[in-house]
């Protein structure tokens, strides 16, 4: 039933969609953890006007679906701005800004799950507000913010997939171009989703072994 | 019954506060308290939950920022309201922070790091603030932590201590600050009862050493072996100062009378120590 020389005829392109989707991934996550740090830590701040930047911010991103945003950035957004926008661009815009205003909500939700008594002793010390965050807060914080944090960079990896609507040549992108002249798409559809078992079931099972650690480390 | 043979009344005061007023919100916590504390001195503040004793130890290194008043600690005002202030709160944040560090804090809840070890975390204000050399801050701070009988403990982590080891380590990490005044809140209302006489017996020891303290508890036998001076607060107000035996046994407010009186097992104890003398 299953016709697999489909696959391994086509293999160059599954690869490099792989290679695609696999190089979004790493720029987004790596570019939406720089978001979300800042976006984060500005909440934390005190300051009234940087916490609601950094709300309004979070709950755009939140709240638009990824695909939307997407196509936004692509089709929307060059018409506002009048300038062209290429689909790298797009994609790793798009992708980041989402990916930012959920590791943001990860950082405030961590840092704010230390106890109150860890400000007080380091206040208590004399550090400053970058001294308590930078030795006793964020150390603290961040060993609890890998489990979520690991958990939204794999829905990050799938979220990829949507680029193939602004058309980034990404796994899900070359398979549909192999589908539309092989008409195989079984065979390559059930490709495309072996790949990404393959790729995030070991992630996931990193992840819940970080779990079971940071809980060690409570 | 002091520990201290020998305060000195030449001695200037230390730490002063002056009508010092803090408001949570509409509900005023403490309504104009004035505080001298001298060198060496070892004052005990008790009272009812509620009676602002935490707040006023709080507000003497700022962790709560009074809404009125002056706070002068070894001359110098690390609090004076003024509305035209910097920051609101009469002196400099860098002042402020300089200066609380000369003010060491136990907690109740012992507040230790709990991903640094033992050493760590008593080394962690020297270095980080005082930017004091490595190798000697930690040669003080292992000297630190034998004193307070944790020389076999300096490696481990908190959750690997138990709770009058963990209240014992952060009496050397406020040490390790050279603070002139050591503050505890309440330091062994969260330890097992087997626990609190290792932490009682720490300070004793520092208050035997010449240590100025200011302390909250409420092991009223405590604070008539340790304390110079015990001080009742009632609804944010001192109604009564006077050495631990005038206050704690021959109570004169009608507050503090039926405070200490809830206490009278306590009190019935010290009966012998009072005869004895």
């Amino acid at each position: 039933m299953f016709h697999f020389d489909v696959i391994t005829q086509n293999w160059p392109l599954f690869w490099a969609g792989l290679q695609v989707t696999l190089f979004y991934s790493a720029i987004s996550i790596s570019a939406g953890l720089v978001i979300g740090l800042v976006v984060g830590l500005i909440q934390l701040t005190g300051s009234r006007t940087l916490t609601i930047i950094g709300r309004v911010y979070v709950e755009i991103f939140r709240n638009i679906p990824l695909l939307v945003i997407l196509l936004w950035i692509y089709y929307a957004f060059p018409i506002f701005a009048g300038l062209s926008i290429t689909k790298f661009w797009a994609g790793f815009a798009g992708l980041s800004l989402y990916a930012g205003a959920f590791y943001a909500e990860i950082l405030r939700a961590g840092v704010q799950s230390i106890d109150r008594g860890q400000t007080d002793a380091s206040t208590a010390l004399g550090m400053t507000y970058g001294q308590r965050m930078r030795r006793v807060i964020l150390p603290q914080a961040f060993r609890r913010m890998i489990p979520p944090l690991a958990g939204q960079s794999i829905i990050q990896i799938k979220n990829t997939t949507l680029m193939s609507m602004i058309t980034v040549p990404d796994l899900l992108y070359q398979a549909s171009y192999v589908s539309s002249f092989t008409y195989r798409p079984m065979e390559v559809y059930t490709m495309v989703g072996a790949m990404f078992l393959v790729l995030l079931v070991p992630l996931t099972l990193l992840s819940r072994r970080l779990e079971k650690v940071s809980e060690r480390v409570k | 019954m002091s520990v201290h043979p020998n305060p000195g009344p030449a001695a200037g005061p230390l730490l002063k506060v002056e009508a010092l007023r803090l408001k949570f919100g509409t509900r005023e916590v403490l309504k104009g308290v004035d505080l001298t504390v001298r060198k060496g001195e070892v004052v005990v503040l008790i009272g009812a939950s509620g009676s602002g004793k935490t707040s006023l130890l709080r507000c003497v290194n700022l962790l709560n920022l009074p809404s009125h008043g002056k706070i002068t600690i070894g001359g110098e005002a690390i609090y004076s309201a003024n509305p035209a202030a910097r920051d609101g709160n009469g002196v400099p944040l860098a002042t402020v922070n300089r200066i609380r560090a000369q003010t060491g804090m136990v907690f109740q809840q012992f507040n230790l790091f709990p991903h640094m070890t033992a050493l760590e975390n008593v080394m962690e204000g020297p270095v980080t603030v005082k930017k004091a050399n490595r190798d000697a801050t930690r040669r003080e701070a292992l000297d630190l932590l034998a004193q307070m009988g944790l020389a076999d403990h300096v490696g481990k982590y908190p959750r690997q201590l138990s709770g009058g080891q963990q209240q014992r380590v952060a009496i050397a990490r406020a040490m390790a600050m050279h603070p002139q005044v050591m503050l505890f809140d309440e330091p062994t209302s969260a330890l097992d009862p087997e626990l609190v006489g290792e932490v009682m017996k720490a300070m004793l020891d520092l208050a035997r050493s010449g240590m100025t303290m200011l302390i909250v508890t409420h092991e009223l036998g405590f604070a008539f072996e340790i304390a110079d001076r015990v001080i009742f607060l009632d609804e944010g107000q001192i109604v009564e100062d006077g050495p631990p035996r005038d206050v704690l046994l021959r109570p004169t407010h009608p507050r503090l009378k039926s405070f200490v009186g809830r206490f009278h097992e306590t009190a019935d104890l010290l009966r012998p120590f009072l005869e004895g003398s």
